[in-house]
């Protein structure tokens, strides 16, 4: 049997991995004093009368800065996140900003059935929203640094004034789209203060700022709204692996004792997208000795040896491998090697 | 004392006074001696009247947001039955606000402002350190404090309204 095994680390949109490096941000907006600031002013005033100086205090004007209400979110993907239809638990990644001046609390929700585009995502198995848990960057459905399943009304983020917290919205995507295929979806959170959302801006709710201050919607009124997006590009690795060439000791073509195989693998990359660190290794069969010095890539030849070219054969593992880096789509490498037959 | 162009400016901001007394009449006036120095933080509120037409006017603000521009407004009457010479009024820009460049007013008075709340000078001769380190004049939002000088005797009876404006940060 052959096996080729073929890893790929994929990236298939490479802007996407702009990715922040926590989860839990401070950006540069500046929501301004914190809600809950005493403000206060008082005057003093020197003065004379018959030749005696004096001095009076003003009385102290007061206020406190009320809590502003304001959010933003801002999709993170620089491009449509390049999806295989079907495929599954695929992320658009979301940055919720509390650009108000004090904390809030703020609900999640998706809306898969935006008019215009060619496909409806659908809400991933896995869940439908994530929060990053901090733990690693990028959407981890499980494993040690998994993200955290967004429950509404369970789970709502809180977030501190200027702070962020990123969100991945994690579709499935239905089979049968055609390439280029465009799916949308509406992403929307709004803070959790009651009457805030969806407010005339300057709405003030009295009491139910951070602290029992006096609230007051922003002009965002409480809510934002984006709309993130997938595009079928139909992205795919192949490998085929194939004997091209069969020599047995008595010139003939029959596989037996003393035959050098000569294999042929071809991997191809189609549809849109970058295979990050596209890398091949192929372990030889027990019944097989590799012959030295015999690897081809792409017609040209390679030496056995760990070396500047980007082929080798580990006599420790008994594995051929190859390497081909960033690999832009659509792209095919063929590799070659000979074996004899034990 | 009373030259012409001082009765106009006094005319004019005492007119702003009689706008703003109700909301004055619910501050606690400080009185010691001679003077009494009243000070109000208020907010300019847009409304539309029945006719249509915006009006506008103070109210007293007891809650505001960041951004919020707040009139800061200082009366300074003299109480006593003779003339008050000297009078040096010290205000310093609010905690979490920013002095609004221009804003500064006060009827028959030098003006001078504070970039460390000790010394104060015009705003030609205020320096602040730039950020390369190198000094450079200092602009309105560096203030931190505002002195009022009043230029000769304030008469029995006569009150005066010096003020600025602040936003909030």
């Amino acid at each position: 049997m052959f096996y080729a095994n073929l890893k790929r680390i994929l990236a298939l949109n490479l802007p996407i991995c702009l990715i922040v490096l926590a989860g839990f941000c401070t950006s540069g907006v500046y929501a301004g004093v914190p809600a809950g600031t005493v403000i206060s002013n008082a005057v003093t005033l020197n003065y004379s009368v018959g030749g005696v100086g004096s001095v009076v205090a003003s009385n102290t004007a007061s206020f406190v800065v009320a809590e502003i209400i304001n959010l933003t979110l801002t999709v993170q993907d620089a491009a449509p996140v390049a999806v295989n239809a079907p495929d599954v638990s695929r992320a658009i990644t979301v940055l919720l900003t509390n650009t108000g001046n004090g904390s809030e609390a703020f609900n999640l929700s998706r809306n898969n059935a935006l008019p215009g585009d060619q496909f409806d995502p659908v809400n991933a198995l896995a869940g439908a929203i994530f929060l990053e848990s901090g733990a690693q960057a990028g959407f981890q459905a499980n494993g040690p640094n998994a993200d955290t399943l967004y429950v509404s009304g369970v789970n709502d983020p809180v977030l501190a004034a200027d702070a962020s917290r990123l969100i991945y919205v994690v579709s499935d995507i239905p089979a049968g789209v055609a390439l280029g295929g465009l799916g949308n979806v509406g992403i929307s959170a709004r803070a959790l203060t009651p009457g805030a959302s969806g407010a005339a801006p300057g709405t003030t709710l009295p009491g139910l700022g951070a602290g029992g201050v006096d609230a007051v919607v922003g002009g965002s009124r409480a809510t934002a709204t984006v709309v993130g997006s997938y595009i079928v590009s139909g992205f795919a690795v192949t490998v085929v692996k194939s004997v091209v060439g069969v020599q047995d000791p008595r010139g003939g073509a029959i596989i037996m004792p003393g035959s050098v195989l000569t294999y042929r693998v071809v991997v191809n990359i189609t549809g849109t997208g970058t295979a990050n660190n596209l890398a091949f290794s192929d372990p030889l069969p027990l019944e097989t000795t590799y012959n030295a010095g015999s690897i081809k890539v792409n017609g040209v030849g390679r030496t056995d040896a760990v070396d500047a070219d980007n082929a080798d054969y580990s006599v420790a593992t008994r594995t051929v491998s190859a390497r081909f880096g960033n690999t832009v789509s659509p792209a095919s490498h063929t590799i070659e090697f000979q074996v004899t037959v034990n | 004392m009373n030259k012409p162009i001082f009765l106009s400016l006094s005319g004019r901001i005492l007119a702003v006074c009689i706008a703003t007394a109700a909301a004055l009449s619910a501050v606690q006036a400080q009185q010691a001696g001679s003077i009494e120095l009243k000070n109000i933080a208020e907010v300019e509120t847009e409304a539309k009247d029945a006719q249509g037409k915006i009006e506008r006017k103070r109210v007293p603000v007891a809650t505001a947001v960041p951004g919020t521009e707040v009139i800061y407004t200082t009366t300074f009457k003299n109480i006593s039955t003779r003339p008050a010479a000297n009078i040096v009024i010290n205000n310093p820009v609010p905690a979490n606000t920013t002095l609004v460049a221009g804003s500064v007013y006060g009827a028959n008075t030098d003006i001078s402002y504070s970039v460390d709340g000790k010394t104060f000078a015009t705003p030609d001769k205020l320096k602040v350190k730039g950020k390369d380190g190198k000094e450079v004049t200092a602009t309105a939002t560096d203030y931190t404090a505002i002195r009022w000088t009043y230029k000769g005797d304030l008469p029995p009876g006569k009150a005066e309204v010096a003020g600025f404006r602040a936003v909030i940060n």
